[in-house]
């Protein structure tokens, strides 16, 4: 049998929100004698983004995650894209990852799109060679020709977000993560974009696909994960799982489903 | 041995971030001044000119025997480097929290990126160092051949430094500040414009001696100023610190690195 191309096991993840405060030469020197009062306080400000996590997904697979907000989808992908080391469990990621959580990091507005074109993809871990032989490509589905050598700062929020959807989506991953299908730019490029993302999830990749349309994940997925407060309350064909999270989310719409 | 393995297969995979970081930098810098990489030579050779102006003129500081303002320009340079190089390291990572929420991307790669970009900066004012040598009539003997070593070991102990601030900085926000004023004392307490002679006190100019930007300092004076072959002593002077502090750093930056995020 295959190896699963993503595997998590007790995946838990827990931040310290009251890390914010950062450390006070106060609090500090209060901790030193009072032990029960510092246990107590991190007892409080400790919280599980993710806790018990378990799943494993196969080469091929669109998984979906649904989830209201804070229920935890966001620290789950970027634990896959290697953001975050969990806290508890194994996760187990094999294949190159193209995480599609943010676009534009690492856009300097100083430097020219060629100059970003460059600095974006590198960041992005993809090889010089690569990126030479996808420059046109890039170029051209950025629509982008006449401003190759402007700066950056120069451009308004639309035609940064086209140059870094174009940088991002030229490649062929074995892994994919989205978050939100993301359409960027005016009505015309939207499409484009959309039409873009559609045909990478389609592609016979390994996809994990976080929406909020449970109409866009009954028709991309082929499995769903419904996380709740951080631990999964559902996993299974999508429209199972679909219709089960609709009715938790929804109960006002569908009287007496949430009984 | 597998963190060794590692860390060469990520440089190997980040070279090309690596490269075009450097060169971030370096385009960034120059954007917008009229003089633009002139003014990587230029502006060692003006600074130099003021301190010469001061403390030759008004301390009336002398080093006999030598030309003084070789000697101030070699310890100028590499002080420069250090200083330089520390500083920008130290922000890196703060400054990149936007990029490493998102993607990921080995974290020792931007301090790395600072000091070898400061690096292309320090060869650049080696050229007004050598001019100053050549018109002072210092003159030049084939252990000057020795002096990468002393570069490599600057290198090596300013990166070390790099990660430890990097890294500290980002759980006490304080270091920044801090780390100024650690850097004006370091300044006037390692023999950059005066020789270490002149403190008579024993004990003090023992401890001084011991500062690693002094023992890198010193190295290249024995070799641009006294045509000397450095002692073996001065060789260990150089490496040992330059080891201890990046294997200090290096491990400070590993141990923290995955706690980074939590503290945006």
């Amino acid at each position: 049998m295959e190896l699963p191309m993503i595997r998590a096991q007790g995946l838990g993840m827990q931040f310290n929100l009251g890390v914010e405060k950062g450390f006070s030469l106060k609090q500090g020197f209060i901790d030193c004698f009072d032990s029960r009062k510092r246990a107590e306080r991190k007892r409080h400000s400790d919280f599980w983004a993710l806790r018990d996590v378990s799943f494993s997904v196969s080469r091929g697979e669109v998984v979906g995650l649904v989830g209201a907000n804070g229920a935890g989808k966001s620290t789950l992908l970027k634990l896959v894209a290697g953001v975050l080391k969990p806290s508890a469990g194994t996760l187990t990621v094999r294949g190159s990852i193209c995480p599609m959580i943010e676009l534009g990091a690492g856009i300097d507005m100083e430097l020219t799109a060629r100059e970003n074109i460059f600095l974006n993809a590198a960041v992005m871990g993809y090889s010089e060679r690569f990126i030479r032989s996808k420059f046109d490509e890039i170029v051209a589905f950025s629509e982008l020709e006449a401003f190759l050598d402007v700066p950056v700062r120069n451009f308004s929020s639309g035609m940064v977000a086209r140059l870094a959807f174009s940088v991002a989506t030229v490649v062929e991953p074995e892994i994919l993560i989205v978050d939100e299908i993301l359409s960027v730019g005016d009505l015309a490029f939207q499409a484009k974009s959309e039409e873009k993302m559609l045909q990478m999830i389609g592609g016979g990749t390994t996809v994990l696909y976080v929406s909020h349309s449970t109409a866009s994940i009954r028709s991309l997925c082929s499995r769903v994960i419904w996380l709740e407060h951080g631990r999964i309350q559902g996993i299974g064909g999508a429209d199972e799982i679909c219709t089960l999270y609709e009715n938790h989310a929804l109960p006002c719409l569908h009287p007496g489903a949430a009984m | 041995m597998s963190f060794v393995r590692n860390l060469f297969f990520s440089l190997r995979r980040y070279r090309f971030l690596l490269r075009q970081l450097v060169l971030r930098d370096f385009k960034v810098k120059y954007k917008r001044s009229v003089l633009g990489v002139a003014w990587s030579l230029l502006y060692p050779l003006l600074t130099m000119s003021v301190l010469a102006l001061v403390f030759s003129n008004v301390f009336r500081f002398s080093t006999p025997g030598v030309s003084y303002i070789a000697y101030l320009l070699i310890g100028l340079t590499w002080f420069n480097y250090f200083s330089e190089a520390s500083n920008l390291c130290m922000s890196t990572i703060v400054a990149n929290f936007p990029l490493i929420n998102k993607v990921y991307v080995p974290k020792y790669i931007f301090p790395l990126s600072k000091c070898l970009f400061v690096g292309i900066n320090f060869l650049l004012t080696l050229i007004p160092l050598y001019l100053v040598i050549l018109l002072t009539g210092t003159g030049l003997c084939w252990q000057h051949l020795l002096l990468p070593y002393s570069f490599l070991c600057l290198f090596l102990f300013t990166l070390g430094m790099g990660f430890f601030l990097a890294a500290v900085s980002v759980f006490l926000r304080d270091m920044f500040y801090i780390y100024g004023i650690v850097l004006s004392l370091w300044m006037y307490l390692t023999p950059v414009m005066y020789d270490i002679d002149i403190i008579t006190n024993r004990p003090l100019r023992f401890l001084m001696s011991l500062n690693p930007l002094y023992q890198l300092i010193r190295f290249a004076r024995t070799v641009i100023l006294s045509h000397a072959t450095p002692s073996a002593a001065q060789f260990a002077g150089c490496a040992v610190p330059a080891l201890l502090m990046l294997t200090l750093g290096a491990w400070v930056f590993k141990k923290k690195q995955d706690r980074f995020v939590y503290y945006m």
